[in-house]
């Protein structure tokens, strides 16, 4: 029990180092992308940047809008962070590495992560800011259609490590990764696609769409509730990094380096090829996004693990 | 420091007091939650308040472990069916401007079916004969579980599915509207 504590809070200083980081990180890639440097004044090219924000963000008036719902406006945040807070507990980061090997590991992800919803719902609704509702329901409408064609590819991989824990299906590539089958590649790129929607981030950012909607469900937020969100969204782009490199990309499996360094490499480099394809595509529409999840992605996915299983009971 | 080790483990931080420990709690807000659902005034409340009534009902689950029916029941019902009714009010009413006011007739019927329902439940909880004390080979294997829906159970499992396809069609149908 006592090693379960010091592994909660391993994970707890693990989380808000690497959102801090993955903030830093993201402003120096879209920087780069766009020609400019980015944040280059505190610290070693701006490194210690998050840093002055965190503070920034701590002494900030926290704002109220008058006519909000207090109770679901203030409840709000705590979804957006929670959730994928849980879902740590099930990220194999090594061999033995892994606060807890649940045998249901994947589904439990699943599951915690389907939460996040309610949480942009209640900021959308408790703001009582037409912008933030506009926002809460797109948000929605697209995590729930985006959610089945990626627990559909997700269920491929399952398949073919005949397993639920996240170990044994990080194990069953210790020969060769996961991408490297055809059908698998196509989940790969399915995963891909429903994930990035599945965390607001653009082509698919459609509930924060400056331009339409302010910034969508957290409009009203200030201060740290608002960093509550920031850091459950780059928490989140942690998990599905996590998720894609275990279910894909072998998991910690690598030669010479220790699995961990192998483990936190692979999910990093995914994680930047999410920020390269967020600041080089161009934003789709709301229709094309839903005509796109219902009519192509969900039908490759089915189509795709009834090869799967054909394949594999042949 | 290694005795101190030692002494959490023992006591404090042993499984067995972490469960004793947080049971009650969670059975409490359980149940407390779901008193609030039927009591508040705004029907968004109301499902937020249900979704953590929902999440307290896995927990008893993880206590009975049931590991897999704790998982499921949080995806399917807080992740799918909250997020429906969320959806279904957002769409249907106003429902901000309008507190649910509760009238006395509506009191009464909703008494009745209470203890209609507890009567039912009562009768089978008396009814059934516990075992206490699981041997391991009981638990649900997650293998046996598939197994099992696709031969012993397989037909009313497709019924389900026929059940829910046919809902399915109806909401479309619904939805549509009249063909102009």
């Amino acid at each position: 029990m006592l090693m379960m504590l010091i592994a909660g809070i391993a994970v707890l200083a693990f989380i808000s180092a690497s959102a801090m980081f993955l903030i830093w990180w993201e402003r120096k890639v879209s920087a780069h992308i766009q020609s400019r440097f980015g944040p280059m004044r505190v610290g070693w090219h701006g490194v210690l940047q998050p840093i002055a924000d965190a503070v920034k963000l701590l002494l900030k008036e926290d704002i109220r809008p008058a006519e909000a719902d207090k109770l679901v406006w203030w409840l709000a945040p705590f979804f957006a962070v929670v959730p994928p807070v849980m879902a740590f507990a099930a990220i194999p980061f090594g061999k033995s590495l892994i606060p807890k090997d649940l045998n249901v590991g994947i589904l439990y992800i699943m599951a915690i992560s389907s939460v996040c919803v309610i949480g942009i719902f209640m900021a959308g609704w408790g703001s009582n800011n037409k912008y933030s509702l506009l926002g809460g329901m797109r948000s929605a409408a697209q995590i729930v259609s985006y959610e089945i064609p990626m627990i559909l590819s997700m269920i491929t991989v399952v398949m073919h490590a005949n397993s639920l824990s996240m170990q044994k299906i990080v194990e069953a590539q210790s020969r060769h990764w996961n991408i490297l089958h055809p059908n698998m590649l196509l989940a790969a790129l399915v995963y891909t696609i429903a994930a990035t929607a599945e965390v607001n981030r653009a082509p698919f950012d459609i509930p924060e769409a400056e331009s339409e909607l302010v910034a969508g469900f957290h409009t009203e937020y200030s201060g740290m509730k608002f960093a509550m969100f920031f850091i459950g969204e780059y928490t989140n782009l942690f998990i599905i990094a996590a998720i894609s490199t275990t279910l894909f990309f072998g998991g910690w499996h690598g030669p010479f380096l220790p699995p961990v360094v192998w483990f936190l490499s692979k999910t990093y480099l995914c994680i930047f090829i999410w920020m390269w394809v967020r600041w080089t595509f161009p934003r789709a529409r709301v229709d094309q996004l839903m005509a796109f999840a219902w009519k192509v992605l969900t039908p490759i996915a089915f189509v795709n693990l009834a090869i799967t299983g054909w394949l594999l009971l042949k | 420091m290694s005795g101190l080790i030692q002494v959490l483990n023992n006591s404090l931080l042993s499984q067995d007091a972490v469960i004793k420990a947080t049971f009650y709690p969670i059975a409490f807000l359980t149940l407390f939650f779901a008193f609030l659902v039927v009591m508040s005034r705004s029907i968004f409340h109301s499902v937020i308040y249900l979704a953590f009534t929902l999440i307290g009902i896995a927990g008893i689950y993880l206590y009975l472990d049931a590991e897999f029916l704790a998982i499921v029941q949080v995806l399917i019902y807080v992740g799918a069916i909250v997020t429906l009714f969320i959806f279904t009010i957002m769409l249907t009413t106003q429902a901000d401007t309008e507190p649910i006011r509760g009238t006395v007739r509506r009191m009464w019927a909703g008494a009745l079916a209470g203890f209609a329902i507890f009567l039912i439940l009562s009768k089978v909880i008396t009814m059934t004969t516990w075992h206490i004390g699981l041997p391991e080979a009981a638990f649900v294997n997650l293998r046996e579980l598939g197994r099992s829906l696709m031969s012993k159970y397989a037909l009313p499992f497709e019924v389900i599915s026929l059940i829910s396809l046919a809902a399915l069609v109806g909401v479309i149908v619904i939805g549509r509207g009249r063909k102009r």
